[in-house]
């Protein structure tokens, strides 16, 4: 593969202030997101996976530059969004889209499901309105939506319905990428496979690339080409899917794993389920991050964090004590 | 703490001096000017005297040229004579000043008095018929027009039943200390009716917020006795909101001052900013609203720093600082 | 509109019946509600009862002084021997407009200022609410007092408009909404920054929208109830700042008749014709409370959870 990659984030970190303690003094800072790196190739699919809190929706936001990031950078076609001037972000604003976790809180209530799913034409001036319209009322049926419902209010659909309506907007511009925070969580599991399905269709038909963020294995299963798992602000492994789901190296994508069932790939991988909680994102332990919970734990994970770095076959672990490297490769990982 | 202190004096004096220029040059834009007076007063004048005055007064001078001389006179203690009361201004205000304080200080003694009791007793028995009608008289109370309650009770009581004196402070020729208390009753009556009700409301709201807090809920269900957990607990934690904004609302209890002492001719600082303002007074006009203004403000550091102290959730030094 | 499935229509019925019973609940908004129609269908009609009467608001006449109520005069004649009935229809007028007018005014201003204070937070957040709370903690009586005596020929206006009965009414509106905004402000901002933090705000940020667009279109929509609700109670205050101005001859100016201004002389009054002095001063009583259990009912029926003033 040569050429800018479509999506190129490096290092991105981001702490949030925690409010002022008393007397002035700073309470500390909830370390969200830290050292974030990856890369996402036009037309395909990253799932970024880890448990709730992780980090996973701070990371989308800052990549869809609507957190300012205390370090780092993304890169989208090559170069920096933060760096451009105002005209130009916004125009690279159009060819990143995104869908949020929550489709009740993301569709603005007082407008109609015409002007919701318009609006990001009507921001970047396209066509005449009736142009837009049709443009509008196309994307709908695209989604499975009923163009006459356009003239109705958020509150009127379902759970389900509305996420359409959060992708026809995503997708009424023709963007190039989609980062889509937990589109399915608030779905029914019936409604989940509808959407997920609908996702891939659009992704073959346009060429889409995803940044697909989710806790559920099993949708990384059937819609990712590679996986990004993070533990408490950090990526600890990024791997090709099928190379991950043979063999995790990360002991606690071990573990995440061992606590979901994955459909289609026999029983569960061997493994025990974390012990103790997930350790408080302002006090971050030292050394590597999941050590008080890791059931390979060595003396030095105590003290040092350890260096994202490539396995040599495809994978990155953040690890001093991997799982073994798999006896063979599975064929879906070679490009 | 004292850091914060010191800023917000800071502030409060940065204020006062741009307050001071504000009025300084409204007032100068009021009808006529002292030159005009003159004129009025001696028809000997021809125009060119007025303006050879105005040059010795320094009144053609550029207005912020102005503003700084008095401003640097008024630093040094010099404010300037009344022309209504042909005295230096600062003679002048004591004794209004101190009617105003008796005329304030009882009426809002009283309010205080009856707005806990009833605020607290609507709060915990909430939407009983008591509550109901305190909730009335309340917003009658904050709905009426104090200019016109002021000349209802003289009706009514100076004129049908011709009880208590509509005016003034004293009788002529002095009447003791009973006529005194006889020329404070309707004043008082007024600006006390014109306050109680939001103080009555301030008390109901702080107290409903506070009773749906946990800890009270808790001590009542442990069987606390009910009326202690309400008078004593419940009413100490609803202070903290209640004073602030009683505070806070100085300005508007300085407002209904002002039109009651107008209303009864009762010689307060309201009327006496009133009467300097309409008639052309001034040097005590700018003296008497600055000193209004400070006060306010006084008023207000002064509910800040209590709610500050009072409240521990609250930082001094963040710029995020809450207010009520 | 397409039909709506019976489950949906439901759905939007619930939310408006959900307010209406909330606000109907509230007996004492619902009277006042009617009442301020009334009043307010009243002074639309002053001109109407004049021409029934067949008396002149305006038409002094000596001979006619301080008479008692009759079929021509239903309340009886002022000291100018001018119908008390049509005045008070016609002062109705103008103090409803001026209420209304300044109250507008100032809930555009507020608003303003809320959304910029509550959407841009930081430096500009501190400094436009350092003003309001300025703003709030100012004797202001006495300063609108001086505002409403500045001679308006000393800034430039020509003689005949500044002593014109109509620029009074103007600026009447003007200098009370310079006062009145900051209840608007306040709550605007607190919507605003909670509003703001909602997702379809952020997904607006990452279409690419820009601040101007955010806040007219995906906060202001959103924010309408607390407007509504402090504009409402805001026009019993403004009312009552009106009538105390023109009472003391500073407002209005005759021979536009206003509640507060039919009153300017009622101290002389209060021995020959107290009932001259009832009734103006009771109907601005009236008004305001009714305005403000109006702006109590609708805060009720918007937002339950609002803790009252
Ligand atoms: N605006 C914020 N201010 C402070 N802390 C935040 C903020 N947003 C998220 N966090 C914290 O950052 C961590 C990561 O949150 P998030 O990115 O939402 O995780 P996820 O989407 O993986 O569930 C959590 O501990 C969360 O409490
Ligand atoms: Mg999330």
């Amino acid at each position: 593969m040569n050429g800018t990659p479509l999506l190129r984030v490096e290092g991105l970190t981001r702490h949030f202030p925690l409010g002022h303690g008393l007397f002035g003094r700073r309470a500390g800072r909830v370390h969200a997101l830290t050292e974030l790196s990856f890369t996402l190739a036009t037309g395909r699919t990253l799932a970024l996976v880890g448990e709730s809190g992780c980090g996973k929706t701070t990371a989308a936001r800052a990549i869809a530059g609507l957190y300012r990031p205390d370090a780092g950078r993304v890169l989208f076609k090559g170069s920096d969004l933060a760096g451009l001037p105002r005209r130009a972000r916004k125009d690279a604003r159009r060819a990143m889209q995104m869908v949020f976790q929550d489709p009740f809180g993301s569709l603005n209530p007082r407008l109609t499901v015409g002007a919701i799913v318009g609006e990001p034409l009507v921001i970047h001036r396209v066509g005449t309105r009736a142009e837009r319209r049709a443009r509008v009322d196309d994307v709908m049926r695209g989604v499975g939506l009923d163009p006459r419902d356009g003239q109705r209010y958020p509150h009127e659909f379902s759970g389900g319905q509305r996420q359409r309506i959060a992708i026809a907007r995503a997708l009424v511009i023709e963007p190039d990428l989609i980062i889509a925070d937990e589109p399915l969580s608030a779905l029914d599991v019936s409604i989940q496979s509808q959407v997920l399905n609908l996702m891939k269709d659009l992704q073959e038909a346009r060429g889409l690339a995803f940044l697909f963020i989710t806790h559920d294995l099993a949708v990384v299963d059937t819609f990712a080409d590679e996986v990004a798992v993070m533990y408490l602000g950090r990526l600890v492994e990024l791997a090709p899917r099928d190379r991950l789901f043979a063999a995790p190296r990360h002991p606690y994508t071990r573990t995440l794993m061992a606590a979901v069932p994955v459909p289609g790939r026999g029983k569960r991988a061997p493994g025990s389920i974390p012990a103790g909680e997930v350790p408080s994102p302002i006090t971050p332990p030292p050394g590597c991050p999941f050590h008080p919970r890791c059931p390979r734990a060595l003396p030095v994970c105590r003290a040092e964090m350890p260096e994202l770095e490539d396995d040599g076959g495809g994978s990155f672990v953040a690890c001093h004590n991997p799982e073994p490297p798999p006896a063979f490769m599975p064929a879906g990982n070679i490009r | 703490m004292t850091r914060y202190i010191i800023q917000r004096l800071g502030e409060s004096a940065v204020v006062i001096a741009l307050m001071s220029f504000l009025i300084y040059a409204l007032i100068g834009l009021m009808p006529g000017d002292p030159i005009d007076l003159m004129i009025s007063s001696d028809p000997r004048l021809t125009p060119a005297d007025a303006a050879r005055l105005r040059a010795v007064y320094g009144l053609d001078r550029p207005l912020l040229e102005r503003y700084l001389s008095w401003a640097v006179a008024a630093l040094g203690g010099d404010f300037g004579n009344s022309r209504l009361h042909v005295r230096p201004v600062l003679d002048v205000m004591p004794t209004f000043l101190l009617n105003t304080v008796k005329l304030m200080g009882l009426s809002f003694v009283i309010s205080v008095t009856v707005a806990i009791p009833a605020g607290v007793y609507a709060a915990a028995r909430q939407n009983s018929r008591f509550d109901h009608i305190v909730n009335l008289l309340c917003f009658a109370g904050i709905s009426v027009p104090v200019f016109w309650l002021a000349l209802m009770l003289i009706i009514v009581f100076s004129v049908m039943i011709p009880i208590l004196p509509a005016s003034g402070v004293g009788s002529i020729g002095g009447g003791g200390v009973w006529d005194a208390v006889r020329h404070l009753v309707l004043p008082v009556t007024t600006l006390t009716i014109f306050s109680i009700g939001s103080y009555t409301r301030f008390v109901r709201a702080a107290m409903i917020e506070v009773l749906r807090q946990d800890y009270i809920r808790t001590a009542l269900a442990k069987g606390a006795g009910r009326a202690r957990v309400i008078w004593v607990h419940a009413l100490r934690n609803a202070m903290i909101p209640v004073v602030t904004v009683v505070a806070l609302s100085f300005g508007t209890l300085l407002s209904g001052a002002l039109i009651t002492e107008t209303m009864f001719a009762y010689p307060g600082m309201g009327k006496l900013i009133y009467d300097s303002i309409m008639g052309n007074d001034y040097n005590m006009a700018l003296v008497t609203l600055l000193f209004a203004t400070a006060v306010t403000l006084a008023a207000n550091l002064l509910a800040d720093i209590a709610y500050a102290w009072l409240d521990p959730r609250i930082s001094y030094g963040g710029s995020e600082g809450v207010r009520p | 509109m397409t039909a709506l499935p019976p489950a949906l229509i439901h759905v939007r019925r619930g939310m408006v019946t959900l307010f209406a019973r909330r606000f109907l609940d509230h007996r004492l908004a619902v009277a006042s509600a009617v009442v301020l129609a009334l009043l307010a269908l009243l002074a639309v009609a002053a001109p109407v009862a004049e021409w029934a009467l067949g008396v002149d608001a305006n038409a002094v006449s000596l001979a006619a002084r301080f008479l008692p109520p009759s079929a021509t005069h239903p309340l009886g004649t002022d000291e100018l021997g001018r119908d008390l009935l049509a005045r008070l229809l016609y002062g109705g007028r103008v103090s409803l407009i001026v209420g209304l007018a300044a109250a507008l005014a100032s809930a555009v201003i507020g608003t303003v200022i809320g959304l910029a204070a509550g959407y841009y937070g930081g430096k500009l957040d501190i400094v436009l609410m350092r003003l309001t709370d300025g703003v709030i903690a100012l004797p202001l009586l006495p300063l609108l007092i001086v505002l409403a005596a500045v001679d308006l020929t000393k800034i430039g206006l020509p003689e005949a408009l500044a002593r014109d009965a109509d620029v009074s009414l103007y600026r009447m509106v003007a200098i009370i909404a310079l006062v009145s905004w900051t209840t608007v402000a306040r709550l605007v901002r607190g919507a605003t920054l909670s509003v703001r933090e909602r997702e379809f705000v952020l997904a607006a940020t990452a279409c690419g929208a820009g601040p101007l667009r955010i806040m007219t279109v995906h906060i202001l929509p959103n924010v309408v109830s607390p407007i509504i609700v402090a504009t409402t109670l805001s026009v019993g205050n403004v009312i009552l700042l009106e009538s105390v101005l023109s009472f003391l001859g500073l407002g209005i100016q005759p021979p536009i008749a206003s509640w507060g201004n039919m009153l300017t002389g009622a101290q002389e009054l209060i021995w020959s014709a107290p009932e001259l002095v009832f009734w103006p001063g009771a109907l601005i009583f009236l008004t305001v409370i009714a305005f403000n259990f109006l702006g109590d009912g609708l805060q009720d029926a918007l937002d339950p959870r609002a803790i009252a003033r």
